[in-house]
């Protein structure tokens, strides 16, 4: 039985990973800002646009929330890539939430690069609340980037069998 | 510079502009030195001042009270000048004694030139831009080049930045960024795949002891987040993947406070090549946002400041 059910009644899936799909598709952490990016997302959604399936998505309440770390722990769970996106500059709810977060992402990748990993597997975007259309086409572009280097491998280790979860 | 030394300091206790003073004394063991911290005038007397004062003083500042007196070379002086501007010490507090610096010794270059274990050495004397080694009589001279740490081959800055009391004339920098980043450079030429793989081996080595964080000046945070429990960031056990995490982390808090002052890599005691990353991230904020690290008490950190228009390359 691949689920459980505990004593309150909810519902526990023990050992189920999502449909594996025969052929890999890239998997996609997103950082949206609560103010712009993300109902720029929530758009494209009411509006029918068509984007990948690939991106997960985390709602954060401005760009500048986004640590570092939760980039290299995305990574090391298992996701592809991670794309923070937030307010175009000069329209930050909090006034300058994103410059800080674009100094950070900026130092981040390009640490990180040189660390090893690949560009593409670190997004960042400004995305406003009506770029419903802008959303859909980074979504699209930065995937293909990641289809471009391939699933990531970062983390697993061959010796230990495991370093790296599946992220679902 | 030693007799200044040490008569500015008995001068500042007595007149009491400071509690106490930290600087150098010599070590237990041959051609070290060890940090002296103390309000004792008597012990004034043991202050040193030579090739191998290692240390980055400034780690202590946060931890000593009341007015101090610390012996800075030119990095340590800009660690201080960047806890400055991070509100961790005030200027007001500290009676800054700077010594020009013209690079201290790797004793671990000494030995492999020399063919000998530093136990053998007799004696190293530095004059300019010799150092003669004595082995059983016997005289070597080398280029100081030759026997100086890596980051002090590329400093741009051996007269502090800031100070109260300067010991001696300034010294005329002569930065060697390629000799100085031959490691890096390196690294820089191999594919991806390939530096990862370099660090994945490096970290398999590293069994968390922290002492790269604790002789380090910038990193001051009072709880790390390695030993965040809730979350927990990284495991507490030495695998690769969070040793790995927990230093580029490590790197990327420290980014616009690191002086490149190389502690971090002496500490490691299983000789990870640590300063090949605090280094390019000293590069990586001057490239991207022109900020040399600890040359301006006044201006705001790295991470607070920004520029309306910068980096937009790298966002889509
Ligand atoms: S990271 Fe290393 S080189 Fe940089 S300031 Fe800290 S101890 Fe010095
Ligand atoms: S000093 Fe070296 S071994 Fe110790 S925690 Fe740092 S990197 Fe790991």
């Amino acid at each position: 039985m691949p689920f459980s059910v505990c004593s309150i009644g909810i519902l526990h899936f023990t050992g189920v990973k999502l449909k594996q799909a025969k052929e890999w598709e890239p998997k996609l952490l997103g950082f949206l800002c609560r103010w712009c990016s993300y109902a720029g997302a929530d758009l494209a959604g009411t509006s029918r646009k068509k984007y990948p399936a690939s991106i997960r998505i985390i709602k954060v309440p401005c760009s500048g929330r986004v640590d570092p770390l939760f980039i290299l722990k995305a990574l090391q769970m298992g996701f592809d890539g991670v794309l923070v996106s937030g307010c175009h500059p000069g329209d930050c709810h909090y006034q300058t939430g994103n410059y800080r977060a674009r100094r950070r992402i900026a130092i981040t990748k390009k640490f990180l690069e040189y660390a090893g990993i690949e560009p593409e597997r670190i997004q960042a975007s400004w995305v406003s609340a009506s770029e419903a259309v802008k959303f859909t086409g980074v979504v699209t572009e930065v995937t293909k980037g990641l289809e471009r280097v391939g699933a990531n491998k970062l983390f697993t280790d061959e010796r230990q069998g495991d370093g790296t979860a599946t992220a679902q | 510079m030693e007799q200044r030394l040490r008569s500015e300091v008995k001068a500042l206790l007595e007149q009491g502009k400071i509690d106490r003073v930290i600087g150098f004394e010599p070590g237990s063991l041959k051609f070290t030195t060890t940090p002296l911290i103390t309000s004792d005038g008597g012990d004034v007397d043991h202050l040193v001042i030579n090739p191998f004062i290692v240390n980055n003083l400034s780690v202590y500042l946060t931890g000593t009270s009341g007015r101090v007196g610390i012996v800075a070379k030119g990095c340590d002086s800009r660690s201080i000048v960047s806890l400055i501007q991070d509100n961790k010490v005030l200027r007001e507090n500290v009676v800054i004694i700077g010594i020009p610096c013209s690079g201290v010794i790797d004793l671990t270059k000494v030995e492999r030139l020399a063919g000998k274990d530093r136990d053998e050495l007799d004696d190293i004397v530095r004059q300019g831009d010799k150092i003669t080694v004595t082995v059983g009589g016997e005289r070597k001279e080398f280029p100081a080049s030759e026997v100086l740490f890596d980051n002090c081959l590329g400093c741009e800055f051996p007269t502090p930045r800031e100070y109260d009391i300067l010991l001696d004339e300034p010294v005329t920098p002569t930065p060697d960024k390629a000799i100085s980043e031959q490691k890096l450079d390196s690294l820089r030429e191999m594919p991806p795949e390939q530096r990862w793989q370099f660090w994945k081996e490096e970290f398999s080595r590293c069994i968390r002891c922290y002492a790269c964080r604790n002789v380090c000046p910038a990193c001051f945070c009072e709880r790390c987040f390695v030993e965040e429990s809730e979350p927990q960031w990284v495991l507490p056990v030495p695998r690769w993947q969070d040793n790995l995490i927990f230093q580029v982390i490590r790197s990327i808090h420290v980014a616009g406070r690191c002086t490149d002052c190389g502690e971090c890599e002496r500490a490691c005691p299983v000789n990870i090549p640590l300063r090949s990353l605090t280094r390019e991230m000293c590069n990586l904020a001057e490239e991207l946002f022109n900020y040399k690290v600890g040359i301006d008490k006044e201006a705001p950190p790295l991470f607070v400041a920004y520029e309306l228009e910068e980096a937009e390359d790298l966002i889509r």
